[in-house]
């Protein structure tokens, strides 16, 4: 009796088995039939904007439309490269300038306010804590309208410092600092102390050389963020030769006769060096945006 | 001074969390200059913004001494909220920017959802390797430039020169003026917030689909293990395990989302040129910014971006309620 049972049920687990590796290998096909659509859904726009780009400007306007270009030309980026009304150089430096110095003055007042909020106590610290997590809260286009006119009082409209000062101590920044300095040791501050640092020296030369990945991932972010930007150098910047990128490439679709090839060869050129930055940092990009849940 | 901070150093006490006393001089001049730029730059435009929704205030009148209000800049108590429920054109533009906003909103939410939780448990079933690729991907649009997504999708759903209206073409349905059709009307929702809402969708969807794939890695393998054993099919480990376990992710997210597609604008903006036809894709931020920047009424503006705040608020405050009855379990 006891040799028979196990003999006998041995086919029908076998075949129970069987389906399940057919129910499994149907659901991977399945599975990765669904994330590769998916992919061929989010890569087409992008597709169709490179195949634009490389379209001479007799094939972009006929009908119907052709997906991939008959005789790929280099005209388009030539043309939107050496326009002197539109001179692409500047507007490169201007989101750069404008990006950088964001990037820099926010990761010192991020790193600093951070440090204190972490290490220290002292009267009201969680009064202005508080504060710093309200003012994440207010929807940046209710502070709009006001902050136009501080620096309109501060005569800093049409200027690349009036996108580079409102901006230069983040509420978000601060928050995510604190909560990764909140987790190196204290003994680092107090062996400092020992030998001598002040409460500076601790800071510039003991934490910060800690915070590596909080400044790596709060730089790229804050980076992308102010490159792409759209809403608030728009209502800052009214002159041609200070405008950013994003402004720059809406000038091409307000044009009286829209030239498709000779905006997608701009938003080419716009587009790109995000993607370049993003896919050399992916890492760090991916987790804080997950970390940061921050939109 | 410096010597006395030092002295007070054998004195310093530690609280619980390591953070330490004393070091007055530094904590105050460190951070005071920091928090005070913070304020001149939050809180004085908050209170400048609220005292503007109760002036008729345009930067063009000299006005006032103080801020410019008053004098030409009239004070006009809830004038403009009074206006907002009658008959005057901005009146009716307002609403019809509010109903949209609220429409795009309620639309954008679920059909994320939808797209990114399946989406983020399947690129969790991959290898590890694969897993990467596919977020890589995924990702791609949520840093593109939106002025740069604007124009690409403004010429894909290009009517004669588009991608979408040859792909329908193809399989053999009738094309469509996406963008411009008045007359289009889908589910009760005019073509072009449909449009508009694809896009978007399209831009947005990486933020939700990574804080979900993090949220996916932080649920206990011997929980889907357990209900395989018992003979749970996949359908059933979606529902029954997965989603209760997001639960917290889920509520987070939706009031992000939610927050964020009231504050639509750049997309909107320039793919329907502020907000075409017949105003069927005039969004609140839109009008707010067309009545501030272009028409020079800041009251107004100013006025309805309070409206715009107070939802912000009341989102925020059902999700806090919600959060601290449910996450116990």
């Amino acid at each position: 009796m006891a040799n028979i049972a196990p003999a006998r049920q041995a086919p029908a687990t076998r075949r129970a088995l069987d389906w399940g590796v057919v129910r499994g290998r149907l659901g991977q096909v399945l599975l990765y039939a669904f994330l590769v659509a998916g992919c061929v859904a989010t890569l087409l726009p992008f597709m169709w904007m490179v195949m634009g780009s490389f379209k001479s400007s007799s094939e972009i306007i006929r009908i119907p439309p052709t997906f991939f270009p008959e005789s790929p030309t280099l005209e388009n980026y030539r043309t939107v490269l050496n326009d002197p009304h539109v001179p692409l150089g500047r507007f490169y430096i201007n989101s750069t300038i404008v990006a950088v110095s964001v990037v820099v003055l926010e990761l010192f007042t991020a790193s600093l306010a951070g440090f204190i909020f972490a290490k220290y106590e002292f009267f009201g610290k969680n009064a202005m804590f508080a504060f710093v997590l309200a003012t994440m809260m207010i929807p940046f286009q209710v502070l709009m309208i006001p902050s136009y006119l501080i620096l309109a009082k501060l005569k800093l409209i049409d200027s690349l410092w009036g996108l580079i000062v409102p901006v230069a101590v983040d509420a978000f920044g601060i928050f995510m600092m604190k909560q990764f300095i909140e987790g190196l040791p204290s003994e680092l501050m107090d062996a400092g102390r020992i030998d001598g640092a002040s409460e500076w020296g601790i800071y510039w030369r003991i934490i910060v050389p800690q915070l590596g990945a909080p400044m790596a991932t709060l730089g790229i972010l804050t980076f992308m963020y102010r490159w792409n930007n759209y809403l608030w150098p728009l209502v800052v910047i009214t002159s041609p030769d200070r405008r950013t990128l994003p402004i720059m490439l809406t000038w091409y679709s307000g044009m009286q006769y829209q030239s498709y090839d000779l905006t997608m060869a701009a938003s080419v050129l716009v587009v790109v060096p995000v993607l370049i930055v993003y896919a050399t940092f992916q890492r760090w990009i991916v987790q804080g945006f997950a970390l940061s849940g921050l939109k | 001074m410096s010597t006395f901070v030092k002295g007070m150093r054998f004195r310093r006490r530690r609280t619980r969390a390591g953070a330490t006393r004393g070091h007055g001089l530094f904590v105050s001049s460190a951070l005071t200059p920091l928090m005070l730029y913070m304020m001149f730059w939050t809180l004085l435009p908050m209170i400048w913004a609220m005292l503007l929704a109760f002036f008729e205030y345009s930067p063009k009148h000299a006005g006032g001494a103080l801020l410019g209000l008053g004098g030409d800049n009239p004070f006009v108590g809830l004038g403009h909220f009074r206006n907002m429920l009658g008959d005057s054109l901005e009146a009716q533009k307002f609403r019809i920017s509010l109903k949209t906003t609220l429409m795009f909103a309620f639309l954008v939410l679920p059909l994320n959802l939808a797209i990114t939780v399946p989406l983020a448990v399947a690129i969790e079933a991959v290898v590890a390797r694969l897993k990467t690729v596919f977020r890589f991907i995924y990702f791609l649009p949520t840093l593109t430039s939106s002025v740069g997504v604007a124009l690409i999708w403004g010429y894909l759903y290009h009517p004669q020169r588009g991608l979408f209206n040859m792909i329908l073409k193809a399989v053999g349905l009738p094309s469509q003026i996406w963008l411009s059709n008045p007359r289009a009307i889908y589910l009760g929702v005019p073509l072009v917030l449909w449009a508009v809402i694809f896009t978007y969708l399209w831009q947005d969807m990486g933020y939700n689909l990574v804080i979900f794939i993090a949220a996916l890695q932080g649920i206990p393998r011997e929980f889907k293990e357990a209900a395989v054993v018992d003979g749970a099919n996949v359908w059933q480990i979606f529902w029954r395990i997965t989603v209760p376990l997001l639960q917290p992710t889920l509520v987070f997210v939706c009031v992000m989302t939610m927050l964020s597609s009231f504050q639509v604008f750049d997309v909107i903006q320039i793919m329907t040129e502020n907000g075409r036809p017949q105003d069927q894709a005039r969004v609140l931020v839109l009008d707010i910014y067309l009545n501030a920047f272009r028409y020079q009424r800041m009251g107004w503006a100013g006025a309805e971006s309070l409206i715009l705040f107070l939802i912000v608020i009341v989102v925020t405050i059902v999700q806090m309620r919600i959060l601290r009855t449910r996450w116990e379990y």
